[in-house]
């Protein structure tokens, strides 16, 4: 299992390096109108990696299992942290959204560390229900119920694409789990007829839905980045138009040092590039796909599924976005977009599926490793 | 749960997630690959940036440098109605600016009570102090457009040889329009790329054509002759209380137009308030009915042909002569008279008689040989041909009307520049206000040389022609009051009636004067015109004054010699003078 471990580490540290040299492109042009020094951005996401890649070793080194009992004190602190961002003396506001907490020096996003915090749970949770996953009680109302409650505040952010996001994951950690389909799919759409509705009543998300149909009508406002996200892909054509050669970073995309970065991937790099993004991405959960089912034991198992779906379907998120085929959402692509939280919540959750890995090719023994094969732990 | 069944669930899941990544993938080579060009071509063309680069205008200069219009750099002074209306400050903007702009309070509050206009013009072409004054204040939505305006320093001096160009920079008269082409440049133009908020990026400019600065044109007119003139012609006008006068003064030598003046003038810096009456510029663009200033070219013309001689005598019929049925006068009788004397005295009768001897066919020669009747060429627009009728249109009376200067239209300018060819020995010379055209690095892109248009009489008649010419201003002539203390000068008075509906005007008269200096070497043409004169009406009392005026300031500001004997201190060269003289420098003496 050391080839896969190696594959994902290899598959993060290049997305982390192709994001960082692309910061490094887009936010030269920012850091100069926002009268911040030109390294400004470069320095701070530098000193990010730095602790994410410490943040992932030291991860990867964890035992998987200590998370097994961790799981409810760190949810309950995840919980206690999305209150308080939601607070308004405690919480921070940033463009009419209250998904930060301050810490002098940098902003924390709390939903971040609530993504690591669900995953841990369910699959805690699923873990210990064994042959009861499949009742109406255990498998889908409790859990289901403990989902809610995170999505629920995140929404309260409001941050509805990180709320999809964790509905759509929690949802498939509670399938592999041994819920049953029929259960998951009509509260499925429960919740997202819930969602609907919050959305509806709140007029900047049913703009940008609106946006996303008929981007034409609305290409001044909430349609001008997703339009000006198509143009970098149609402008960079096969070949792109040259490292540091974007237009579109030059205001026509304001966060194009965040969730759009993949637009001037595109753009600078051309389409072997931007296909190669999505490539490594498809690798990354392929690799975690791989580790979830080698994993020695169920707990393993829902983890490794989890934490994979996490990283892959919030990458397939932040693409559909960036290419027009989904309405925005502020979701950031994980390892490349600018961002502290983001960075060293997935380098955790890779570090966490390496350390699975490693346990799945017997290269860890411990305790819990040797639990597997007593009775309790029978598939 | 069972393994296997989990695993299943997981490869569902898997399937699914693999479904959307291959469906991006195909999204992002289609969005990269796909036929785009259209789009693509759209996307650059909403980004690029085409930005002129504008140049001043060039200057106008005299011949010694003065500036006479240049470029400045002004303000408009702009404001965001909407902007004002929302935030309040209408009124408090509206009611500083009108004070600081001299203008009326209601008419700049109707105009910044516009809700749906984000753009207005509170005043254009504010001055660089008063602007000043204004941006101090740092008044809300209120800001300043630099605009580059003419300015035209002299204001009234030489308004009309000058000209002015509108306000989008086009020349519209005179030098100003004639030489646009130089004056205007040639804007330049840069092509880049905008960024999203409209700002061109620099490191993307693709292609930069440097513009050409426009050029200076040097007049050859002498801002100081044209103040010696246009200061007579307004005194004139006060004295004689005429319509209007115009006035030009020309190099003998080489037809170069040293002052053009005309009354009534405007200011060239306000020229959108002048009338046109007061844009035309009459010395080119009025035709008159020359009358007796015409004898002067018939009786050179007759002089030249051999037709008659200056001795040769004409019974002037004591002041009526019934010709053809009709009556011809003159305007105090004589007797008989030569060819000299009737010159002098500007007989009609005696120069109906003179035309009669050349018959029509010379005479209509001799009229177009000194460029009546087409345009004199001159480098300024709106000039006029006159009226000159072809032979076949004339009536039986034409031959000994138009030896008088009727039944013919000139413009002062033709008078002038025939009455120059006399006294350039026979050459007419093409009049010129425009000396030369130089960069504004110096470098020439047009320059003037005197040029012959014409060879009306030869040089022996042409001297003669002088010295017959020199008796109107001496004792017995009609042009005394234009004589110069210590210059000979050859000239003629004229003075037509108006016509108008049918006929001649009572007591509407266009009086002139033209004339050369000095005599023996004619340097300096003037000609004078006023336009009906009150109380006195003759050219001769009227016009010739104004003459005299001019030409004395004029030779000793330009340093032209006196006439008669020049005390030279080198009894050689005093020698080799004298007998220049005797070899025939002198002409005249015959008389």
């Amino acid at each position: 299992m050391w080839k896969t471990a190696s594959i994902l580490i290899g598959i993060v540290l290049v997305l982390m390096t192709v994001g960082f040299v692309m910061l490094g492109s887009t936010s030269g042009v920012l850091a100069r109108s926002d009268t911040v020094g030109v390294g400004h951005f470069v320095a701070r996401q530098a000193v990010w990696i730095a602790l994410a890649l410490v943040a992932g070793a030291v991860a990867a080194r964890l035992d998987y299992h200590a998370w097994q009992r961790l799981a409810v004190p760190f949810g309950l602190l995840a919980l206690a942290l999305l209150v308080m961002a939601l607070v308004p003396g405690l919480g921070m506001r940033i463009k009419g959204s209250r998904r930060w907490l301050s810490f002098g020096l940098f902003h924390f996003q709390p939903s971040e560390l609530a993504k690591i915090a669900i995953v841990v749970l369910l699959a805690w949770w699923m873990k210990r229900q064994g042959r009861r996953s499949g009742s109406l009680v255990h498998g889908l109302l409790i859990p289901g119920g403990i989902l809610a409650l995170f999505a629920g505040l995140i929404l309260g952010g409001p941050d509805v694409g990180t709320t999809v996001l964790v509905m759509l994951v929690g949802g498939g950690v509670l399938l592999v789990g041994g819920a049953r389909p029929l259960y998951l799919v009509v509260a499925g759409a429960g919740g997202f007829s819930l969602l609907t509705l919050a959305v509806l009543h709140d007029e900047l998300r049913m703009r940008r839905i609106l946006a996303f149909l008929e981007p034409e009508a609305y290409a001044r406002d909430e349609a001008f980045q997703l339009i000006n996200a198509l143009y970098a892909f149609v402008v960079g054509g096969t070949w792109g138009a040259g490292f540091g050669q974007s237009l579109q970073k030059r205001y026509y995309l304001p966060e194009a040092h965040t969730d759009f970065i993949f637009a001037i991937v595109g753009e600078e790099l051309g389409v072997f590039a931007s296909l190669g993004v999505l490539v490594l991405f498809a690798g990354l959960f392929a690799c975690g796909l791989v580790i979830a089912v080698r994993a020695p034991d169920p707990f393993g198992r829902l983890l490794a599924v989890g934490l994979t779906l996490m990283l892959g379907v919030q990458a397939l998120m932040n693409i559909a976005v960036v290419t027009g085929s989904m309405p925005t959402t502020g979701i950031a692509l994980p390892f490349m977009s600018y961002g502290g939280s983001s960075l060293i919540v997935s380098s955790v959750m890779v570090g966490m599926l390496v350390n699975i890995s490693l346990h799945a090719g017997g290269m860890v023994r411990d305790e819990d490793t040797r639990a597997i094969k007593d009775r309790t732990h029978r598939w | 749960m069972t393994e296997r069944g989990q695993i299943g669930r997981l490869g569902a899941l898997a399937f699914g997630l693999a479904l959307v990544f291959a469906g991006l993938g195909v999204r992002l080579a289609l969005l990269h690959l796909g036929p785009q060009e259209p789009l693509r071509r759209r996307i650059a063309a909403t980004r690029r940036h085409e930005q002129p680069i504008l140049v001043g205008r060039g200057r106008i200069l005299d011949r010694s440098r003065h500036i006479l219009a240049m470029d400045l750099t002004v303000n408009d002074v702009c404001a965001d109605p909407q902007a004002l209306l929302r935030d309040g400050y209408a009124r408090f903007v509206g009611l500083h600016l009108a004070r600081l702009l001299d203008l009326d309070p209601a008419w700049v509050m109707a105009g910044l009570n516009q809700p749906e206009r984000q753009f207005f013009y509170v005043e254009r072409r504010v001055r660089d102090d008063i602007a000043e004054e204004v941006r101090r204040l740092r008044l809300p939505h209120v800001w300043f457009r630099p605009v580059s305006a003419r300015y035209y320093p002299h204001e009234h001096l030489m308004a009309h040889v000058v000209g002015f160009s509108n306000h989008e920079g086009v020349g519209s008269a005179g030098a100003e329009q004639r030489m646009d082409r130089y004056l205007r440049g040639r804007p330049g133009v840069r092509i880049s790329e905008r960024d999203g908020r409209g700002v061109e990026l620099p490191s993307r400019r693709s292609l930069e054509i440097a513009p050409q600065e426009g050029a200076n044109v040097y007049l050859t007119l002498d801002i100081h002759v044209q103040q010696m003139v246009e200061r007579a012609l307004d005194e004139a006008l006060e004295r004689t209380r005429a319509v209007g006068a115009w006035a030009a003064v020309q190099e003998v030598r080489t037809g170069r137009i040293l002052a053009m003046a005309s009354r009534p003038a405007f200011d060239l810096n306000r020229f959108n308030e002048s009338d046109p009456e007061e844009r035309r510029n009459r010395v080119i663009g009025t035709v008159f009915e020359p009358g007796s200033t015409f004898k002067a070219a018939v009786i050179a013309a007759a002089l030249d042909l051999g037709v008659v001689t200056p001795e040769q005598t004409f019974d002037c019929e004591s002041g009526l002569w019934m010709h053809r049925g009709r009556p011809l006068r003159d305007y105090s009788p004589h007797g008989v008279l030569t060819v000299a004397d009737i010159l002098q005295k500007s007989s009609n009768i005696g120069a109906a008689k003179i035309a009669l001897e050349m018959g029509e066919e010379r005479l209509e020669r001799a009229v177009r040989a000194f460029g009546f009747g087409r345009p004199s060429g001159i480098d300024l627009p709106g000039e006029e041909a006159g009226i000159a009728h072809p032979r076949r249109n004339w009536s039986a009376l034409s031959i000994s009307r138009i030896a008088m200067g009727h039944e013919i239209g000139v413009t002062a300018l033709q008078i002038l520049n025939a009455v120059c060819a006399i006294a350039n020995d026979g050459f007419l010379m093409q009049p010129s206000v425009v000396a030369r055209v130089e960069t504004p690095r110096g470098q020439p892109l047009y320059v003037h040389e005197p040029s012959v248009i014409g060879r009306p009489i030869r040089a022996p008649t042409a001297r003669r022609m002088v010295e017959l010419m020199a008796r109107v201003t001496e004792p017995g002539g009609t042009g005394r009051r234009a004589a110069v203390e210590g210059y000979r000068v050859a000239g003629k008075t004229g003075t037509a009636q108006k016509p108008s509906r049918g006929g001649y005007a009572a007591g509407l008269n266009v009086a002139s004067f033209v004339g050369v200096l000095p005599a023996e070497r004619p340097v300096l043409g003037i000609i004078v015109v006023i336009d009906e004169p009150r109380g006195e009406r003759t050219g001769g009392a009227v016009a010739a004054p104004v003459f005299r005026e001019i030409a004395a300031e004029a030779v000793r500001y330009l340093g032209i010699p006196p006439s008669g004997e020049v005390e030279l201190i080198d009894p050689a060269a005093r020698a080799r003078a004298r007998r220049e003289t005797e070899a025939g420098r002198d002409p005249g003496d015959a008389l």
